[in-house]
C-alpha cells in the first residue's frame, strides 16, 4: 500500500540539512536558510556590481582612473566581505568562531597557498605604495607597455604591439619597475653631425629656432644645443629637449626629421663617414710617387688617423 | 568676430575664415586659418553660433589646465603691500554651437593666432606642466588685438612680513572667467604667502569700468565669455592654484 501523502503539507524549506553548534546551542540549518544565504549573497553581488557601475559612470570624468578603480574594488570586495560575514549564521557558522579559527586556518592556508597569498599581499602593497597606476607606461621584468589593470593577484599590461600580459603581483612588487610616465616631463637627446666646412654656430641657431617653434618642447627646463665633439667625419652637435611625457615620443620623432630637413635647406649637411686622399700629380714625379707609395704602404699600418696622405 | 551670430553666417578676419552654411538638411561648419582647415556637419534646425574668447589652454592640444605667465621684469613688493598690475595673456577663439530652444552649448572649434609654448613649473619629479606666456608688466591696461591677446588685471597682495620678488604667476583654468567687448579681460588675484609660495585665483564678478582712454567703453559692461572648462560639469575641482615652487 502506498501511503496517501499530501505534498502540500510538506514544507521543504524547513527540511534540516545538518546541525551545528553556535554559542553552545544546537542549530538546525534548513534548506530554506541555505537558499536564503545563497539568495542574499547573489543579491549583494548584483547590488555591489550595480553600485560600482553607477560609480564608474558618474565619477569617470571627475576622478582619475587609477584612484577610481582602487576605490571601486575596495567598495566591491568590502561590501561582499561584510555581507558574507553577516549572513554566515544562516548556514550555521559563527563569525566570531571563524575569526578565532582564522589564525589557525590562516597558517594552514598560508602554507598551502604561499604563491597566492604572496601575490595577494604584494597586490595590497602595490595599491598602497602605487609605484604604477592604471594607464601608466611601464617596463616590468622586460615587459613594456601600458598598465591596463592592477588586480588583487596580478597586474595586466598591454604591450605596445597589443598583447595582454598578466604579471603576478609578487613579481611586479619584487622586481625593478621603470615607470616611463612617473614624472610629468621627460628628456630626449640627439647627436646631429655636420661637416667641418659648415658653420656650427648657424646650425645651432637653426636647431634652437626649430625647438622654439615646437609648442611641446618645454621652455623650462630649457633645451640645450651645443658642439659636443669634433668627430672623425663630422662636428657633433648634441640636442637635448624636455617635453611633457604625453607628448615626448611624438615630439622626438617629429623634431629630428625637421632638423635634418631644415639644416639641408640652409646648406648644412649631415656628412657620411669619409676619408680624404690627396694625390700629387706630375709626370716627373711618377717614379718617385711609386716609390713613396710603396713606402707609404709600409707605414700604413702605423697610421691610424683620419687623413692619410699619398705622395 | 566675437558675439552671437544667427545662421547662416560667415566672417573673414585676421586670416581666419569661418562659415556656417545650410547644405540640404544640415549645417556645414568650415574654418580655415593658414593651412589648417576644419569642416564639421551639424544636424538639425534652430541653431546659432557663438564666438568668444576661451581659456588659452586648448590648443594645440589640451594637456594641462594651468597657465604660467612669466613677467618680463621681476617685481619687488614690500611686506603687507597690495598693488594692481596689468598683464597680457594669450587668447584662444572658441566657436560654440547653440540650440536656440534650450541654450544648450557645445564646443565646435578652437583656434589660436599666437605662438604656443609649454613649460614646467616646479621640479622634474613633481612639478606641473603649464601653458607658457611671457608678458610685460603694465600699470594701465594696454591696447591689444583681442583675437590674439587679452588683458589681465592682477591684484598682488603680500601677506608676508618681508619683501618678495615675483617673476611669474600660475593660474588654474577651472576658475578662469573671461569677459569681452572690444577687448578681452580677466581679473585675477595673487596672495603671496611667503618668499616662495602664493595662491592665485580669479575674480568671478565682471570688472567695473574698463580701459583707460576709452571713456565710452568704460560705461559698458563686458559680456561674460563661455568657457570650455566652464562647460564641464565637474565636481570638486580646485579653482585656486597654490604656487609652492617659487614666485
Amino acid at each position: 500500500m502506498i501511503p496517501d501523502i499530501n505534498f502540500s503539507d510538506i514544507n521543504f524549506f524547513d527540511y534540516a540539512l545538518y546541525k551545528t553548534t553556535m554559542n553552545g546551542e544546537v542549530h538546525n540549518v534548513t534548506l530554506g536558510a541555505l537558499l536564503k544565504f545563497v539568495l542574499v549573497l547573489a543579491l549583494s553581488v548584483i547590488a555591489a556590481r550595480i553600485i560600482t557601475i553607477y560609480l564608474r559612470r558618474s565619477l569617470q570624468d571627475k576622478v582619475s582612473k587609477d584612484v577610481l578603480e582602487a576605490v571601486i574594488k575596495l567598495l566591491y570586495y568590502g561590501t561582499l566581505g561584510v555581507v558574507f560575514i553577516s549572513i554566515l549564521p544562516l548556514i550555521g557558522l559563527d563569525p566570531s568562531g571563524l575569526l578565532l579559527a582564522g589564525g589557525v586556518a590562516g597558517i594552514v592556508i598560508g602554507f598551502a597557498s604561499q604563491n597566492i597569498v604572496g601575490n595577494l599581499v604584494s597586490g595590497f602593497f602595490l595599491m598602497i605604495e602605487r609605484p604604477i597606476k592604471i594607464g601608466d607606461q611601464v617596463e616590468v621584468n622586460g615587459i613594456s607597455g601600458y598598465v591596463s589593470d592592477i588586480r588583487i593577484i596580478s597586474t595586466l599590461v598591454r604591450t605596445y604591439d597589443g598583447l595582454l600580459v598578466r604579471i603576478p603581483n609578487e613579481q611586479v612588487f619584487t622586481t625593478n619597475i621603470t615607470n616611463l610616465v612617473g614624472h610629468p616631463v621627460r628628456r630626449f637627446e640627439y647627436t646631429v653631425g655636420i661637416r667641418y666646412s659648415d658653420d656650427a654656430d648657424a646650425a645651432i641657431w637653426i636647431i634652437k629656432d626649430l625647438i622654439d617653434k615646437e609648442p611641446f618642447a618645454l621652455q623650462s627646463p630649457s633645451p640645450s644645443v651645443f658642439v659636443n665633439e669634433l668627430g672623425d667625419s663630422s662636428v657633433n652637435i648634441v640636442v637635448r629637449v624636455w617635453a611633457p611625457v604625453s607628448e615626448w615620443f611624438g615630439l622626438k620623432t617629429r623634431l629630428l626629421w625637421n632638423i635634418k630637413k631644415t639644416l639641408e635647406e640652409n646648406g648644412i649637411e649631415v656628412p657620411f663617414p669619409q676619408r680624404v686622399l690627396h694625390f700629387e700629380t706630375g709626370a716627373k714625379k711618377g717614379q718617385k710617387v711609386i716609390e713613396e707609395m710603396k713606402e707609404a704602404e709600409e707605414i700604413e699600418n702605423v697610421l691610424n688617423h683620419e687623413e692619410r696622405t699619398l705622395y | 568676430m566675437y558675439g552671437y551670430h544667427e545662421l547662416p553666417f560667415s566672417v573673414e578676419q585676421e586670416g581666419i575664415s569661418i562659415s556656417m552654411e545650410r547644405v540640404g538638411e544640415r549645417w556645414v561648419y568650415r574654418r580655415t586659418f593658414g593651412s589648417d582647415e576644419v569642416e564639421k556637419l551639424v544636424l538639425g534646425n534652430d541653431k546659432s553660433l557663438i564666438i568668444n574668447p576661451v581659456e588659452p589652454l586648448n590648443t594645440p592640444k589640451e594637456i594641462t589646465p594651468n597657465l604660467l605667465i612669466e613677467f618680463e621684469k621681476t617685481l619687488l613688493l614690500g611686506a603687507g603691500e597690495k598693488q594692481q598690475i596689468f598683464l597680457t595673456f594669450p587668447v584662444e577663439i572658441g566657436i560654440f554651437i547653440s540650440e536656440k530652444a534650450n541654450k544648450n552649448l557645445e564646443i565646435l572649434d578652437v583656434l589660436s593666432l599666437v605662438k604656443q609654448k609649454f613649460t614646467l613649473y616646479g621640479e622634474v619629479s613633481n612639478g606641473v606642466v603649464c601653458k607658457y606666456w611671457k608678458s610685460r608688466v603694465y600699470t594701465s591696461p594696454p591696447s591689444l588685438n583681442p583675437l590674439e591677446e587679452g588683458v589681465m588685471e592682477l591684484t598682488l597682495r603680500n601677506t608676508s612680513s618681508e619683501w618678495v620678488k615675483i617673476s611669474k604667476a600660475v593660474f588654474n583654468a577651472y576658475g578662469m572667467k573671461l569677459y569681452y567687448d572690444g577687448d578681452v579681460f580677466m581679473k585675477a588675484r595673487m596672495d603671496i604667502l611667503n618668499k616662495n609660495s602664493a595662491e592665485t585665483g580669479f575674480e568671478l564678478m565682471p570688472p567695473e569700468g574698463g580701459r583707460k582712454g576709452a571713456l565710452l567703453k568704460d560705461k559698458r559692461a563686458r559680456k561674460e565669455a563661455f568657457g570650455i572648462y566652464g562647460l564641464r560639469k565637474l565636481g570638486l575641482v580646485p579653482l585656486k592654484f597654490y604656487m609652492g615652487w617659487g614666485l
